[in-house]
């Protein structure tokens, strides 16, 4: 077996609640308690759970925006929380993500090509970004000459493609996704999935996706990691998850998922 | 109870509403189901007498055999609360900030029955125990930040059950919340309906909780009714290629997401996006995208076709098969 592309090990993440009194120290929430998970290229993880139950958090972790407060993100075998911020960004360009609002993750006042040309230039790497923005919006389905419109000029499924496209453009390893299909519609939403698993057949994308909906998670991912309140309940291939949940929780959330009562 | 009939809301050109025909009765549950465009929520403001200024409207909306289309903001006000009512998705920014969630339940039982406040006190106290928040009595007092989001909508369905709704209209009314909170909040709705006697229009996007909740759907698709039935019945065996499209592409948690030899299945999906009001086509409004068109398709309107006593849809194809 090849090392995975993306190991997390026992990651701790605790956050310091405002003080409710004077007299006791300020107490302290775990948004997320010793979670562990691997994933391979080409493979999909999906971390599922509803708010407040470290999802997001663990993206932030792996997208190093946080550091964790024990245990380590290994990222092609080197710790990304030990990076110097230097090394740090050069290593950006190999993991990139997708955020849930498409609304608000693009620059109003930006044509969509410069958007999705940042990454390129955050690593400094800004010779080519036009053939290579072109590209990007080809990879997601939308023609290279809407790279000179505005995000108001498309549609919520069109901007999350735009989105998409940001987040290939420097040809990552990994995609972090964040909720990136639950404010679409349905019909939309299927689109964006199936996007999402061309895109990793071609490029040998590994994917975190983060989603509240079981009935999604279960469509794209190979794994399955489901979280309450910071802790992993458990976890396992996708096929093993849903037909057999050992969790009353995991059952609650295949029951609201279902369209069969 | 309420009837609409032949109802359009348009703005100029664009028609959000396209003679929409519906009738509720007491008992009914019933779920309006569409996609962001589809006019789902523009049917809830007409039946809330809450259109915009600017459409226009044609048909007719009746409500307890009066005629309410043209009615003004009068006579809609001794309308609303007391025959009907609603509670929205953001149950965050729906109430006042600034108000103590007894005083917000409070203000429509003063208003239109003439309660006194200690009169008014008792019968929140009562709604507030019947849709299941814990310790009525101090969370009077509380303000809307200090509850979770399950807890606050549970206020707004206290706040529109005040004075006795023969109709509450739920629109999305679960998007915002958790999986297990939405679970709780649509059960209380169907049991609240059931021990009213009240009918419930339940509108969503969400396809698994229209199924738990409702007895009947109405699917909607670019303001038109285009297929409508027993819930269990539409969601089992849909009629109208739209409704079937939209099944299709709704993921199935029972089925793994690669097939034996380990190939992806890919979502079935429909082509294309909704277009916009004013460029839906003039016929039947999914034409464009459908994969099973017919010639006439983008030109003419297709009518109701009767599938069954209580079923019906709307596609051309229908009438042409016998």
């Amino acid at each position: 077996m090849t090392a995975p592309l993306l190991d997390a090990r026992n990651l701790t993440r605790r956050y310091r609640l405002p003080r409710t009194s004077l007299l006791h120290p300020a107490p302290v929430l775990t948004a997320v308690d010793n979670t562990s998970f691997t994933i391979r290229a080409g493979e999909t993880l999906g971390v599922v759970g509803e708010s407040g139950s470290g999802k997001s958090t663990i993206a932030r972790m792996v997208m190093a925006f946080e550091t964790p407060d024990a245990g380590e993100v290994l990222f092609q075998g080197q710790n990304l929380h030990a990076l110097s911020p230097y090394e740090l960004r050069l290593q950006r360009q190999k993991f990139q993500m997708v955020f849930q609002d498409p609304f608000g993750s693009l620059d109003p006042r930006r044509t969509v090509g410069w958007s999705i040309a940042e990454p390129m230039r955050a690593i400094g790497a800004d010779t080519d970004t036009a053939r290579r923005t072109a590209e990007a919006l080809e990879q997601v389905g939308l023609p290279a000459r809407d790279a000179d419109k505005y995000p108001h000029e498309f549609s919520g499924g069109q901007r999350q493609r735009i989105a998409i496209a940001r987040a290939i453009v420097t040809r990552p390893a990994l995609l972090v996704a964040d909720e990136a299909v639950s404010a679409l519609d349905v019909s939309v939403q299927a689109q964006i999935l199936n996007l999402l698993m061309d895109l990793q057949d071609d490029l040998g994308l590994g994917i975190l996706f983060i989603s509240h909906d079981l009935a999604v998670v279960a469509s794209i991912c190979d794994h399955i990691l489901v979280m309450q309140h910071g802790k992993p309940l458990e976890s396992g291939p996708a096929a093993q998850v849903l037909r057999s949940p050992a969790h009353a929780y995991t059952q609650t959330l295949l029951k609201a998922a279902g369209v069969s009562t | 109870m309420f009837q609409l009939a032949d109802f359009s809301v348009s703005f100029g050109t664009a028609t959000a509403l396209r003679r929409a025909t519906l009738d509720i009765r007491q008992g009914d549950r019933l779920g309006i189901v569409g996609e962001s465009g589809s006019g789902k929520t523009m049917l809830a403001l007409a039946l809330m007498g809450m259109a915009p200024d600017a459409a226009t409207i044609s048909g007719r909306l009746t409500i307890d055999g009066h005629d309410m289309t043209h009615a003004t903001e009068a006579t809609w006000q001794q309308m609303r609360a007391r025959r009907v009512a609603m509670i929205f998705q953001e149950p965050m920014s729906a109430l006042n900030p600034l108000r103590r969630i007894g005083d917000t339940v409070m203000e429509p039982l003063i208003v239109h029955e003439g309660l006194s406040r200690a009169q008014a006190q008792a019968r929140v106290l009562a709604l507030l125990e019947e849709v299941g928040i814990p310790d009525p009595a101090a969370r009077l007092r509380m303000f809307p930040h200090e509850l979770s989001g399950g807890q606050r909508q549970r206020v707004l369905i206290a706040l529109a059950l005040a004075c006795n709704p023969a109709l509450l209209i739920a629109d999305e009314p679960t998007t915002a919340l958790d999986a297990n909170v939405a679970l709780r909040i649509t059960d209380l709705l169907v049991r609240l309906a059931q021990e009213r006697g009240m009918a419930l229009v339940f509108i969503t996007h969400d396809l698994a909780a229209v199924a738990r909740t409702t007895k009947d759907i109405v699917v909607m698709y670019g303001g038109d009714m285009i297929e409508r039935g027993p819930t269990a019945q539409v969601l089992s065996a849909p009629a109208h290629p739209y409704t079937q499209g939209l099944l299709a592409a709704r993921p199935d948690p029972t089925v793994p997401p690669r097939d034996a030899t380990g190939k992806r299945r890919r979502l079935p999906t429909l082509p294309g996006t909704v277009p916009p009001l004013a460029a839906l086509p003039q016929g039947c409004r999914f034409s464009g995208r459908c994969s099973v068109e017919l010639p006439q398709c983008a030109g003419t309107r297709p009518t109701d076709h009767a599938l069954d006593a209580d079923r019906s849809a709307a596609c051309h194809l229908l009438g042409a098969t016998p």
